[in-house]
């Protein structure tokens, strides 16, 4: 938050002599002013001999204090902001399509968990395709621990094309596998950096409104962020939720579903549950189970957390190719 | 003022009576009907993620921006604002809408029945089904106009939404002409980990204030303190077990009856440890002093077979704060919440 001597120029009435006003109750930017009591403040103002000058100034940063959060929106536009931009993508997986009533919902984080193998990467990869086919959308795709095959990328979008002509296929190929982006990323820091300059990136799109990224996927997040959990400290939780709201951030107000992976360690009791801690479940939007059948060669999935649907609903699906 | 004027009733205690309950009405909502709950009140709703805890707030929105009565129909709502300050930025609205949309209708068939059985004539009855759909409409912008929404990505954000909430209040209730009678805060503990890594530095000056978990609570308490002094709500804050609980999670407990069900006296045992649940409170004390009510939900170990073969879980939730010595059980359906007996 900008300290109050940066916003002299912009808004004149904040001179030096609000400013020393400030200083003496230990006040030198905005930030400061969220943690003061803005009524004593007041008061103390009205005994000084400017007061008019001084109250107007408190006024005037009030006002910017106003603008820095979110406005404020009632039900019927939360509902048609939902209706017109927070779509549904189909991830291509029968099962999941059904189980999601409709697939990967845009302004969501959703998470899969399961334990390793079992075909978190299979589903990622399936969805990527889906939406880079079906939508003409951009999908960007964070590798963390080398998973992302391009040749199984390929395999899952020439399931799309029917026709056997070689040379359209392949421009075709070409082309869908050109709006897949994929990025190595192989800690935290690096990850919140491509992050914020896709924050960046976005903001300035909004206007130009070209082919627009659609799909975020995270594979896997967690190997991310347990090196840094442990111990007492804070900072690793700390930076695990920073990252968390960061995504639901992009999530909502650029209309990007986001898909991450979480794998799985042993509890209490020797059960396996989601790793990332308690902490970590108040971020995703929707949390789904992914298991493996090896008899069947079949994938279940359960619903662990929905905003809308009952938990403990399950789906089977097959990944074909 | 002579003494006779000075002994002389104001008014009996049915006037008294009716002038409170009008002014300040009583809420009873199921899971927190145990407790009456009246404008001034601050209730912390505690649990593990998932719980519910979302899911009682939503209803009890839905309680007060229903009108008492619309074309005929009792509906008993209490016609009032909603503030929904959401610091988890997980809310559905589409949740709110159906959950909405199915109360109305419930509320409307019901009431239909009940006219149709009085009146004798058919084509009275043919009349009323016609203008349903065009009465749902109006009701449901209605009441989705009177809930209020913000979200808050961090602490910066959040202190700014709560210094200029009395003039949003302010301006709110002159739009609608309706006071606001919720403040609903989802969840107090999403920025926790982030504000208590903030550790203040020390800037050399003594009176310069920085922003930690213990400022952050501070003036929390304070700007909720003064709002209500000047319009007085109730207030629901949902906050998450961050630090888990000391005892076996429900996950080992239910395997653990499974493989020991021929075994009566364990699951005797697990049940005593049941009642004995205890949450790890991390909140500053300037928050836990300031909390006038607290409810502890969990999920329970048994699951509830509904009659599509799915099992519905059943949630249960105890009274901390007044201490209640026994437990209730609900189920969230698509409608809302409804106690298990």
């Amino acid at each position: 938050m900008a300290p109050l001597k940066s916003l002299q120029r912009e808004f004149p009435i904040i001179d030096c002599n609000f400013q020393q006003f400030c200083a003496s109750h230990g006040i030198y930017s905005v930030e400061d002013f969220l943690v003061h009591d803005l009524y004593s403040l007041v008061a103390s103002a009205e005994q000084q001999s400017s007061s008019e000058e001084l109250r107007e100034g408190i006024s005037q940063v009030i006002s910017i204090i106003g603008s820095q959060h979110q406005p404020w929106s009632n039900g019927v536009e939360l509902l048609g902001d939902a209706q017109k931009n927070k779509h549904v993508l189909p991830t291509g997986c029968e099962g999941i399509d059904m189980l999601l009533q409709g697939g990967l919902r845009v302004g969501h984080v959703t998470e899969l968990v399961g334990p390793s193998p079992s075909g978190k990467t299979q589903v990622c990869l399936q969805a990527a395709s889906n939406v880079a086919v079906k939508f003409m959308g951009v999908v960007m795709f964070l590798d963390t621990c080398n998973s992302f095959s391009p040749r199984r990328m390929a395999c899952f979008i020439n399931q799309h094309f029917n026709t056997p002509v070689e040379e359209v296929t392949q421009k075709g190929l070409k082309r869908v596998m050109s709006s897949i982006l994929c990025q190595s990323v192989f800690d935290i820091f690096s990850l919140l950096d491509v992050l914020r300059q896709l924050e960046l990136k976005l903001q300035f799109q909004v206007n130009t409104g070209d082919c627009k990224l659609r799909l975020l996927i995270i594979d896997s997040i967690s190997s991310l962020i347990t090196p840094i959990l442990g111990g007492n400290g804070a900072h690793g939780h700390s930076l695990m939720i920073f990252t968390g709201f960061l995504l639901k951030k992009l999530a909502h107000e650029y209309n990007i579903s986001v898909l991450v992976t979480n794998h799985m360690v042993c509890g209490e009791g020797g059960i396996l549950k989601p790793a990332l801690g308690e902490s970590w479940k108040s971020i995703p939007h929707v949390r789904l189970l992914l298991s493996h059948d090896r008899r069947s060669n079949s994938y279940n999935i359960s619903i662990l957390k929905h905003p809308v649907m009952v938990s403990g609903r399950a789906a089977s699906f097959t990944v074909y190719g | 003022m002579s003494i006779k004027e000075w002994i002389n009733t104001n008014e009996s205690a049915k006037e008294m009576l009716e002038r409170v309950l009008t002014e300040r009405p009583f809420l009873l909502l199921p899971p927190l009907h145990r407790v009456p709950l009246r404008v001034g009140n601050v209730v912390e709703i505690v649990g593990p993620s998932p719980s519910a805890k979302t899911e009682i707030l939503i209803q009890a929105a839905i309680s007060c921006v229903l009108p008492k009565q619309w074309n005929g129909v009792h509906y008993g709502g209490l016609e009032r604002l909603v503030m929904y300050i959401d610091l988890d930025c997980r809310f559905d609205i589409l949740r709110l809408s159906q959950s909405l949309k199915l109360r109305i209708m419930e509320t409307k068939r019901s009431s239909d029945q009940i006219d149709w059985s009085r009146e004798e004539g058919l084509c009275k009855y043919k009349e009323t089904k016609e203008t349903i759909a065009d009465f749902d409409e109006d009701l449901f912008l209605a009441c989705m106009r009177r809930f209020l929404y913000v979200c808050c990505y961090n602490s910066f954000e959040f202190l700014s939404t709560l210094k200029t909430l009395h003039y949003q209040l302010q301006k709110e209730s002159e739009a609608h002409g309706v006071a606001v009678h919720f403040l609903m805060i989802d969840s107090i503990s999403a920025f926790y980990w982030i504000d208590r890594a903030s550790t203040p530095l020390p800037l050399g000056f003594d009176k310069r204030k920085s922003l930690s978990l213990q400022t952050v609570a501070e003036t929390v308490v304070q700007e909720i303190r003064k709002l209500l002094q000047m319009q007085p709500m109730l207030v629901l804050v949902t906050k998450a077990t961050l630090f888990g609980d000391g005892s076996l999670t429900s996950n080992a407990k239910r395997t653990f009856r499974k493989w020991h069900s021929q075994d009566t006296s364990y699951l005797r045992t697990l049940q005593l440890d049941d009642q004995k649940y205890l949450h790890r409170e991390y909140m500053p004390s300037v928050w836990q002093l300031f909390i006038t009510h607290r409810i502890l939900l969990r999920v329970s170990d048994e699951e509830c077979a509904n009659a599509e073969s799915r099992s519905t879980p059943i949630y249960v939730s105890e009274w901390l704060l007044p201490s209640l010595s026994f437990v209730d059980k609900f189920m969230v359906k698509d409608a809302g919440i409804s106690m298990v007996t």
